[in-house]
């Protein structure tokens, strides 16, 4: 009988405080004080690294706005 | 018939009026006419291009006619005509109107022989890009037509380049 009433009182101070808190916390702080951070400003020029016109790299190593292929001057390097 | 046709034969018939009076001052030169046209080649990849047999004598006229032919399915020529003339004034009055043909022409000067000029433009019926260059050296006229897809006309440096090549080879010829 003594076990199951202090068994009995352990539980009513532990819901007793559970339930209290939330209420002792809003009469603390009545406005959200929470700090929100900003992301930061995306950059007027994005950066962007110009690749070939298939936007690779480039089969022969042709170089950003240059793309591989047969033309004029046979196989060869030429402006996209 | 193609531009190129058309062009020849305007380029002709203008160096066959001024051939009229002689060949009496005409220098002493090589007759081999085949040696003349400086294959597109040598400025390529050393594969892209192909040649017909040489039209030596073209309509009549002293000097030969070369086509050639890029391995991509024949999409871009490259012909060269080089006349020979009684003189240099002979050789510069050919060159008249050699581009006529050339439709939405833009004309440049360029840094090729005497009276180096450059005419871009589309063939009469849309479907070509046209380069005609055009120059003199002494008695010798030369054109050189590029055809090539609507999209993808010959890069001007090219044009040059090849046309310096080519009046390079003509001087070593006269003074062969």
């Amino acid at each position: 009988m003594n076990r199951l009433a202090t068994a009995v009182a352990v539980a009513a101070l532990t819901a007793g405080a559970v339930l209290t808190a939330p209420s002792a916390t809003a009469a603390s702080t009545p406005h959200d004080t929470t700090v929100y951070t900003q992301p930061a400003p995306i950059p007027a020029e994005a950066k962007v690294a110009q690749l070939d016109c298939r936007g690779t790299t480039g089969n022969m190593g042709c170089g950003p706005g240059w793309f591989w292929r047969d033309g004029w001057r046979g196989w060869a390097c030429y402006p996209c | 018939m193609t531009i190129y046709m058309r062009t020849a034969c305007a380029f002709a018939a203008t160096a066959m009026a001024a051939t009229i009076g002689g060949f009496a001052s005409a220098a002493a030169q090589s007759s081999d006419y085949s040696t003349l046209p400086i294959d597109p080649n040598l400025i390529t990849d050393s594969l892209a291009y192909s040649a017909a047999p040489f039209d030596i004598d073209p309509d009549g006229q002293q000097g030969v006619t070369a086509v050639y032919t890029h391995r991509e399915g024949g999409t871009r020529t490259i012909t060269t005509t080089v006349l020979i003339l009684p003189d240099a004034q002979a050789a510069a009055a050919s060159l008249n109107g050699a581009a006529a043909e050339v439709a939405n022409p833009q004309t440049q000067p360029v840094p090729v022989g005497a009276g180096g000029t450059a005419v871009s433009g589309m063939s009469p019926d849309g479907t070509q890009s046209v380069t005609v260059l055009t120059f003199a050296e002494g008695n010798a006229a030369t054109t050189i037509e590029f055809d090539g897809p609507p999209n993808d006309p010959v890069p001007p440096d090219m044009v040059v380049t090849l046309g310096q090549k080519q009046d390079t080879a003509i001087r070593d010829w006269q003074i062969a």
